[in-house]
């Protein structure tokens, strides 16, 4: 691979980013990271979380490149990291495999002449609402208008579906998937943020909130925030008096609408950035008609040209979690083919001897770090670093100007040995970047990385209080006197090594838990898969084909083939789970195997228990063989059935189940479903008459191709709201809906040959399992991933993973995904052999334990549990795995009796700090 | 009383918070001094008894935030 990396003008090396060059450089530009609502200066920093926290200059405005003076910059830098003679420079990799993730562009809606974008102050785009809504944007978090009386808006509209969705005013088809959910999220914080007089008004198409809980979101929006919504398109956006604008549309009911609003929000879709599709030709990659990635639903995150692997927006519009599974499964996909080179490069670390400081007296090192001018500008460091000479246990303080060079560090190696000191403070920055090299330099000299502790005088402390000099030495002061307090009751920790076991169990062995199975076996893994059935493949046996059109059986059988083939591979079929003991790295299962009783080792757990659909309870359902569920439907075109062969019409009916106020979750697969369902119907006999009665239909992203095919095709939509379902009736064997059309506003009855309802999607609900892996279960029945938008796979119980159906309804390609994406997760912990935890962990004191079971069942990671009855020592007490901890602290405040411990943060330690603050002054 | 400030210790959350306070130092942002941030691995180490204790030791108000 050729690479160019661009110069940055900045020895990312040495620059600390103190912001010195920052603030002297005279040009200023328009930001284009705040969308254009505030100005930064030629030397930046793009967004102040940035990684890394370095500047960069921007060759476009900067003076000195642009006509060779001023110079401001360099001449300030404390620590001569500007360099104008960086050049572009060529980089040639040598890599087995790439993956893709460029991203997207926003939709620029200045071409749209009816909204007058370019020309109203007033109507933002989507993505500049989101800069006014952060807390780190131009405005603080503050809603104002862009007009000149930067006024409070009281009235705010969201227009949906621009640059989506849309043939007429732009070429862009397909659904952008994210703008109904993004735009529900605006319109809430916004209220949240102004309070109940902002009026808030959402104008869409279809309401598109397919994803995990997104649909209770969506009625929390409408009952309880009291956001308004008007199903309609608006047409024409024209400046009223005071900035406001008005609004023309036409109402649900016919009537024509002129509203006043002071601010109109346009959901703007997303779009394929015309550089990526530009290095797509280059680097030979099939693309789709609307320059996304092509990819096929078997193999979602593989482009056309092997090797080369895609994930998040450029493959289709997708949110947040969707793009995690992508990432994590194109990984997946990358380690399959380069599974032999695993380990290849990696180093092994020399190990340091650790000295023993048992029974010492605490003699604490105190460094002062003035970090150039960051901190010496501000506070007074000599007068710190000499203020902490008088500290009891102090042994050594001193001032530096760059606490974390390399040189400085040496030296604190050697004065940590010379001084003989045993707890050593730093002064400086943030322990959320510094910490662990501090503690780096700790272990070169010797010492336990845990006895070490930072107080931050800059990020707290100079930076936030440049004018008050006098009072920042004070906080300096009694920062350093709180870390020296906390620091002398430091005990070196131990972190417990754990052996994982490199072997894997899958449970369930349809589609998903099969992508799980088949990625870890390719990378090396022995891979055990449990499935309850006599066959793999689960629901997916039940279906015709994919979105896209490929056929499903046939997919399936190759996939089965080789995963009975691959050695690594063990298949349990007709089997279930009785137990499940320890935890990650070291589980052993209890498996019971067409009867016979066996025990499993595994290190990891993927659980994949997918769902089934609902058997419906209206609509007649089961009182006659023309009314069938989606599956039934799919099955009688997979066999050829003749009833669905001479039938004249056909009529399908959605969310059966789904979106109820029992059941109050969108099933997400059932209207791509249906409308390629009706569609393929057309496709077998043109001349039959296919109606679908719909909600909103949710054809997201790239699926909206097949939507508007169906409708061309003649399949007609009829709308019907919860309030008033069709009505399915048998009149002397005749099969009749009836339902009021939303165009006409009238009954129509609609007599049918076959009816089929798109029942919702259950998760296999086995609280057994839950129990088994101790993991949480959500109160649809789904399981609770460790994190919604970025551990989308995983459980927040180390070594339990999760895929497909039991995490959420998804179709083949996103469940293929999820399987890899697991799978991938799971390697973190398989591809190592041992793993230390951290040291900062609970203890528990079993003599003061109570055995009341709070922490048991408190814990989120589920660490603690009790010492079995019939232990020699302690038996019934609580003890906590130090494996699973993440020293949180949750137990530790929660227990009764005072017996557990948080080591590095235990009680004695944060009172030593709450006292040292010396607040009576 | 007009020039009486507050003074206030905080229990910040390592995860969040904390994180936030040091964006505001690199964001610049400028804030009255009395302050002093106990950083905590996450509001659920967070006791009554700290809260009680900083009050004891003169703190005029005690802020947690996870």
């Amino acid at each position: 691979m050729d690479l160019i990396q661009h110069p940055r003008y900045i020895d990312e090396t040495k620059c600390i980013a103190c912001g010195a060059c920052e603030e002297k450089c005279p040009k200023k530009v328009i930001d284009p990271y705040n969308i254009g609502l505030a100005k930064r200066k030629s030397i930046y920093v793009e967004y102040a979380q940035a990684v890394p926290l370095k500047y960069a200059i921007d060759p476009e405005s900067c003076i000195m490149l642009k006509k060779g003076k001023c110079g401001a910059c360099q001449k300030l830098c404390p620590v001569d990291a500007i360099d104008f003679d960086q050049k572009e420079t060529s980089v040639k990799l040598e890599v087995g495999a790439v993956i893709l993730a460029p991203g997207f562009k926003p939709f620029d809606p200045k071409r749209f002449d009816n909204y007058q974008y370019a020309k109203l102050p007033n109507v933002v785009t989507s993505m500049e609402f989101e800069r006014l809504l952060s807390a780190s944007g131009p405005t603080q978090g503050h809603i104002s208008r862009k007009s000149k009386d930067h006024g409070d808006p009281k009235k705010i509209a969201w227009l949906q579906c621009v640059g989506s969705r849309d043939m007429n005013r732009c070429d862009n088809p397909y659904c952008s998937s994210v703008c109904c959910m993004y735009a529900l999220k605006e319109a809430v914080i916004a209220k949240e943020h102004a309070g109940d007089d902002l009026e808030c008004a959402i104008f869409f198409m279809d309401m598109r909130t397919h994803g995990k809980d997104f649909e209770r979101y969506y009625d929390a929006a409408r009952e309880k925030h009291g956001i308004r919504f008007e199903r309609t398109k608006v047409h024409t956006i024209n400046p009223a008096a005071n900035d406001n604008l008005e609004m023309r549309y036409i109402k649900e009911s016919g009537e024509s609408i002129s509203e006043i609003f002071d601010m109109v929000v346009l959901s703007v879709g997303l779009e394929a950035n015309p550089a990526v599709t530009d290095l797509a030709k280059k680097i030979n990659i099939d693309l789709t008609d609307n320059q996304f990635c092509n990819t096929n639903s078997f193999s979602p995150v593989a482009t056309s040209r092997p090797g080369i692997f895609v994930c998040g927006a450029f493959q289709g519009p997708k949110d947040i979690p969707q793009s995690v599974v992508d990432s994590s499964a194109a990984a997946a996909a990358a380690g399959e083919i380069l599974s032999t080179a695993r380990n290849s490069l990696t180093k092994v670390e020399e190990k340091i001897p650790e000295k023993n400081i048992s029974g010492e007296r605490p003699r604490v090192g105190v460094f002062v770090c003035k970090c150039g001018i960051n901190i010496a500008g501000v506070v007074d460091v000599p007068a710190v670093a000499e203020y902490a000479t008088t500290l009891p246990y102090v042994e050594y303080a001193a001032d530096n100007l760059y606490s974390c060079s390399q040189d400085t560090q040496k030296t604190m190696a050697e004065l940590v040995k010379e001084k003989n000191l045993n707890r050593v403070v730093v002064a400086a920055c943030t322990p959320k970047t510094h910490e662990p090299l501090f503690q780096e330099t700790l272990t070169s000299a010797g010492l336990n990385k845990y006895l070490f502790e930072m107080a931050n005088i800059r990020n707290h402390d100079s930076w936030v209080h440049k004018n008050n000099p006098d009072l920042a030495t004070e906080k300096a002061k009694d920062l350093v006197r709180a870390a020296v307090s906390k620091a002398v009751l430091a005990e070196p920790l131990k972190e417990s090594e754990l052996t994982v076991n490199q072997t894997a169990l899958v449970i369930g062995g349809g589609i998903s838990g099969m992508a799980a199975a088949q990625s870890l076996a390719l990378q090396g893994y022995k891979t055990h898969i449990v499935e309850r059935d006599d066959q793999l493949g689960g629901q997916a046996r039940n279906i015709l084909q994919t979105a896209k059109g490929e056929n499903v059986s046939e997919n399936l059988q190759a996939m089965t083939a080789g995963i009975e083939s691959n050695s690594n591979i063990t298949i349990h079929l007709n089997t279930t789970i009785d137990d499940v003991q320890g935890f990650v790295g070291n589980f052993k299962s209890k498996i019971n195997e067409n009867g016979s009783e066996k025990s499993l080792e595994h290190g990891v757990a993927i659980i994949a228990t997918g769902g089934h659909a609902l058997v419906p309870e209206e609509y007649l359902y089961g009182q006659d063989p023309r009314i069938m569920t989606s599956l039934e439907l799919d099955r009688k075109m997979i066999n050829n059935d003749p009833d669905v062969a001479k039938a004249q019409t056909a009529v399908f009916i959605q969310c059966v189940g789904s979106r109820e106020p029992n059941r109050p979750y969108c099933s997400r697969v059932c209207c791509t479903h249906t409308v390629d369902s009706a569609l393929e119907l057309k496709k077998r006999k043109p001349e039959m008459s296919v109606f679908v009665l719909y909600r909103d239909i949710r054809t997201y992203g790239e699926r909206e191709l097949l939507y508007r095919e169906a409708r061309e095709a003649g399949v007609i939509f009829i709308r019907f709201g919860l309030e008033n379902k069709p009505q399915v009736n048998l009149e002397k064997k005749q099969l009749c809906i009836t339902l009021t059309d939303h165009i006409l506003n009238r009954p129509v009855r609609i007599e049918t040959d076959l009816l089929t309802l798109a029942s919702s999607i259950l998760p296999a609900r086995d609280e057994k399992l839950a129990v088994f892996f101790k993991v949480p279960v959500n109160e649809d029945g789904f399981y609770i991933e460790r994190h919604a938008k970025l551990g989308p796979s995983e459980f927040a119980t180390d070594g339990v993973f999760l895929c497909g159906l039991a995490h959420y309804p998804k179709p083949i390609d996103e469940s293929i995904a999820q399987g890899k994406a697991a799978a991938s997760r799971a390697i973190t912990l398989l591809a190592r052999e041992t793993i230390f935890t951290s040291g900062q962990v609970a203890e528990t004191n079993p003599a003061m334990c109570s055995q009341c079971g709070v922490c048991v069942s408190l814990c989120p990671y589920s660490a603690p549990d009790f010492i079995p009855g019939d232990a020699r020592m302690n038996a019934g007490k609580a003890q906590i795995n130090p494996v699973l901890c993440k020293g949180c602290g949750l137990c530790v405040a929660s227990c009764r009796s005072g017996a557990i411990h948080l080591k590095g943060f235990d009680n004695d330690q944060i009172f030593a700090q709450i006292f040292a603050i010396n607040m009576v002054n | 009383m007009t020039d009486w400030e507050p003074k206030i210790v905080s229990f910040l959350c390592n995860w969040c918070s904390y994180g936030a306070a040091d964006l505001a130092g690199v964001s610049r942002m400028q804030y009255p001094a009395n302050i002093r941030v106990v950083r905590i691995p996450c509001t659920g180490r967070m006791s009554p008894k700290f809260a009680l204790a900083a009050l004891r030791e003169g703190a005029d108000a005690v802020w947690v935030s996870g």
